[in-house]
């Protein structure tokens, strides 16, 4: 019933590194939620059931497991059910999860013959016998990335998360998502193992557009928690390129440049869990204090709440992939094995992996624009409304969980290479090669690429040499002795305030207008006038709004289809007698003439007639008259 | 190794010298009477002796921008491949890293533009957010076709290797990689069709915009940053597009290096007097056009091998 080997137990750590500082928060957290026992139940129902999940040995266990995961995420969701908003993003979190369920059941029904209440094992046997194994595939990355949010099964996520308290949002978006992602990695190694080359590209292509829909998204959002939300569609979409990437090198016999995009895979995967976990810890201490997700509120809050604003910084920093923080070390992984595609000796991928290279590295640029957006407008600058002003630091226990998860997301920096073996030994317990010291053949100090000529990064010594500068640099300006004056904002004479600062949407505005085309936003401009004049005006309001566009082109479209399918269903449901009678005239006729059209002989001039005569009887006698 | 830290330390020194020569030659093409080519010297000195004003508005980070905003770009001269034979050089970091590193002062500078809460500074940051996202993929697809032509990840090792075995047969790649490489070091640097560092015109700076509240010492400090980062790029296109020169003794190869400075000095400065400033818009047509060439670089060494 229930297995813990090796891939189980680097996801149990992952689960833990993700929960203790996130009970800390969540218990901090916890005098202002007003259903404590509900709120309770479904938190630790939650951590078990992701917990369940990863050491489940067969299918029944897995989807019960999966399934109780799906209903106290939804319950939690549900925690605070205020407004429409709330109750929608919960019904919609449960359809999408529910739908990808039913994609995980068929896998299981398909490849267990019925009876899923067998081992993982004995499941291998008969997926190995199934005649189509992509069609597994496409269920079962239907089922599971639907969970992890890539696109285009990601719309539920911008909605969900933001209306979960924020210790669920941290957990939701740190520890679930990957749960999902564990599921790919025990499935696909273990169950559907030889894979076609065409997989490794699918997880791929998913990956890249996922990377670049969900930056660029986030980008637009002024909701912190949505903006983090989008984040997480997008580092999805970047483990999955690493994925995909392990996939390709795997079909084709590179199994050292496999190993290493795998392990860069589990590695994003640990880093992003502490990362989005501790950002969302952090605009959940943002939130609380000043009872508002937009950022266009906030400003300032570096001088009231110092440790959220430095916590904040690390995980910006380390999610904005710069030396040397952990996030960097892992993307610079993924830019190695993107890179070794050099290696490759099929010229279409060859020429198909630049483009991958290409999102990635604009997701890059892209991300540092937005975290620096959520960074400045929110800490920086001067408050922007009275519930700024008045935000404290929050109290110690939620503080203590966000130092904690700041320590985890040092220590992947710090012991990379510690995680990086243990990531190795997981992936040779898969039956993958060991690249471990191939990655580390002189000591800690230097990470190779496994790549022929590949590059080298030395995170230590990096960081080591940044602080050092940057600490002579102080010192030295320290010893100088400047005098130094506080004073007013020059900004060239004009007198600053809260309202003359750069909104956020301000700030993305470029970006905005840059890719107008995807966005498609909506503008409303409310000015009004002073009489008689034209540019003189006493108030103006203005707001955009962005199109999902995926979820437009998707979702609502579908929506639509189906619900002009059912008023023709009711429509045809609801005639009167007269009109059926003449829908089976119709049949009759229409049997009848093509009747002589098939089996006597055909010529165009009565064909035309019998055309004429069923549009006019139809017309005539089953539409009628317009009302 | 006293050769390495020599060279780096010559190259904070002439650093300065650079943008003033930049200048000099500008003002010499418009007849007007030129600075001194020590002038970024003298602003150097005289903003050292100034009083620092802090704005009231800023929190902590103004005041630990600034050295974090020079500090990477220090790291990455100790990175830059050998100007003279012999000379130690990191030979393995390759360009991600670099290019990292870069992000992370720019990072630190938008957050300095934001801090003082002036309209000026997050328009500078704005606008420095969005042409500096458009860079990175332009940046890492160069310098890997570059790279793939060198035969080596590490620029250190790139550098040393298109010096002493040029790729004849990738002439065309290599061409196109430099394209897109001098239209990065414009873009990256902030020089005439993308940002206008001498003006103060609302509309246009971006680079000034970011800086206009903070003084004296600071502002020296990141007025030598920007000149630092000039410097990296000015030197990573002498060594990785412009091989050669290695293999002489110190100070002819170093004589050749200023000399392959000065020409993207000149080249810079022609390009200025005779383009005017593009609208911000306009700048991602310029990038794109980076990133293309990258491509076709890439393609071309693939599919052609030339």
């Amino acid at each position: 019933m229930f297995l813990f080997d090796t891939l189980s137990a680097v996801f149990t750590v992952l689960i833990l590194l993700g929960i203790v500082p996130n009970l800390f928060y969540a218990f901090g957290y916890l005098p202002h939620i007003k259903r404590k026992t509900h709120y309770l139940i479904h938190y630790f129902g939650f951590i078990l059931s992701m917990i369940g999940v990863v050491i489940s040995a067969n299918a029944l266990v897995f989807l019960f497991f999966w399934e109780l995961m799906s209903l106290t995420s939804w319950q939690l969701i549900l925690t605070e059910p205020k407004d429409k908003e709330n109750l929608f993003a919960a019904r919609f979190y449960f359809f999408m999860t529910h739908l990808g369920f039913v994609c995980l059941l068929l896998f299981f029904l398909i490849i267990s013959n019925g009876d899923i209440n067998q081992s993982f094992s004995a499941l291998k046997v008969i997926a190995s016998h199934f005649a189509y194994p992509t069609l597994l595939f496409f269920f079962l990355i239907f089922g599971l990335l639907s969970k992890a949010g890539a696109v285009p099964l990601h719309v539920w996520l911008p909605y969900a998360h933001p209306q979960a308290p924020s210790p669920v949002s941290a957990l939701m978006s740190g520890v679930m998502l990957k749960i999902a992602l564990y599921g790919l990695f025990r499935f696909l190694f273990d169950i559907l193992y030889p894979w076609p080359l065409q997989w490794g590209v699918v997880i791929l292509i998913i990956g890249a557009i996922s990377s670049l829909v969900g930056v660029l998204y986030a980008l637009s959002e002024h909701d912190i928690k949505a903006l983090l939300a989008n984040h997480s569609i997008e580092n999805i979409g970047i483990i999955l390129i690493a994925f995909g990437m392990g996939m390709i090198f795997d079909t084709l016999h590179l199994p050292l440049l496999s190993a290493f995009a795998f392990i860069a895979a589990l590695f994003h995967i640990f880093n992003h869990m502490s990362f989005k976990s501790l950002l969302f810890m952090g605009a959940g201490s943002v939130l609380h204090q000043t009872n508002t997700k937009n950022m266009e509120k906030y400003g300032g809050l570096i001088k009231t709440m110092p440790i959220t604003a430095i916590t904040f910084l690390i995980a910006a920093i380390s999610i904005s992939a710069l030396p040397p923080s952990n996030g960097f070390l892992s993307e610079w992984m993924i830019f190695q094995s993107l890179l070794s595609s050099s290696h490759i000796n099929i010229m279409t991928l060859k020429l198909t992996i630049p483009f991958a290279i290409f999102a990635l590295a604009l997701t890059g640029g892209l991300a540092i624009a937005c975290f620096v957006k959520a960074y400045g407008i929110t800490f920086l600058g001067l408050h922007r409304s009275t519930n700024a002003k008045h935000a404290t630091e929050v109290n110690s226990l939620m503080k203590t969980g966000m130092i904690l998860m700041a320590l985890v997301v040092i220590s992947l920096m710090l012991l990379a290479p510690i995680y990086i073996h243990y990531f190795s030994n997981t992936l040779i317990s898969l039956g993958k090669a060991d690249v471990y010291h191939k990655i580390f053949p002189h000591g800690i100090w230097q990470m190779h690429s496994v790549g022929v000529n590949g590059g080298v990064v030395s995170p230590l010594i990096l960081l080591i040499a940044l602080l050092g500068i940057t600490f002579l640099l102080i010192f030295a300006y320290k010893a100088l002795h400047v005098k130094e004056r506080i004073y007013k904002t020059w900004a060239c004479g004009y007198r600053t305030s809260s309202r003359t600062q750069y909104s956020s949407t301000g700030f993305a505005g470029p970006i905005r207008r840059f890719f107008t085309w995807l966005y498609k936003p909506q503008e409303h401009l409310n000015t009004e006038k002073v009489k008689g004049h034209n540019t003189i005006f006493t108030s103006s309001h203005y707001a955009v709004h962005v199109k999902p566009l995926f979820e437009v082109s998707l979702y609502t479209s579908l929506v639509r289809l189906t619900n002009i399918t059912s008023y023709w269903v009711y429509r045809f449901a609801h005639f009167e007698q007269r009109r059926y009678v003449a829908i089976i005239f119709n049949l009759l006729l229409m049997v009848l003439f093509s009747y002589r059209i098939f089996s006597h002989q055909f010529s165009w001039a009565t064909f035309a007639i019998e055309t004429v005569v069923m549009i006019m009887t139809i017309k005539i006698l089953v539409i009628g008259d317009k009302k | 190794m006293i050769l390495y830290l020599s060279t780096i330390i010559l190259l904070v020194v002439i650093s300065p010298l650079l943008l003033s020569f930049i200048t000099q030659i500008k003002m010499f093409i418009t007849f007007k009477k030129p600075i001194s080519i020590f002038q970024g010297y003298r602003n150097f000195s005289k903003l050292m002796s100034k009083e620092t004003i802090i704005s009231e508005e800023t929190s902590a980070v103004t005041r630990v921008a600034p050295f974090l905003i020079l500090s990477p770009l220090l790291t990455v001269l100790f990175l830059l491949p050998p100007i003279v034979k012999g000379a130690y050089y990191v030979s393995f970091v390759d360009a991600f890293t670099i290019t990292g590193l870069i992000s992370l002062s720019t990072f630190f500078l938008m957050l300095l533009g934001l801090d003082s809460a002036s309209s000026f500074g997050g328009m500078g940051s704005s606008r420095e957010a969005f042409i500096s996202a458009l860079v990175e993929p332009a940046m890492i697809l160069t310098v890997f076709s570059v790279s793939m032509m060198a035969g080596n990840l590490g620029i250190g090792q790139a550098g040393v290797n298109l010096a002493s075995s040029f790729p004849q047969k990738h002439m065309a790649s290599f061409l196109f990689s430099a394209i897109s490489f001098f239209i990065l070091l414009i873009a990256e640097n902030g020089r005439i069709p993308v940002d206008n560092p001498q003006t103060h015109l609302e509309v246009t700076m971006i680079h000034e915009a970011m800086i206009l509240d903070i003084t004296g010492v600071y502002l020296a400090i990141v007025e030598m940053a920007s000149s630092i980062k000039f410097i990296i790029f000015a030197s990573l296109f002498a060594s990785l597009f412009m091989p050669f020169g290695l293999q002489f003794s110190v100070p002819i190869a170093l004589m050749i290096f200023i000399a392959k400075l000065l020409i993207i000095c000149i080249a810079i400065a022609l390009l200025e007097v005779s383009t005017a400033k593009l609208r911000l818009f306009k700048v991602p047509n310029l990038l794109g056009i980076s990133i293309v060439f990258a491509f076709l670089s890439l393609i071309t060494f693939y599919v052609l091998g030339a």
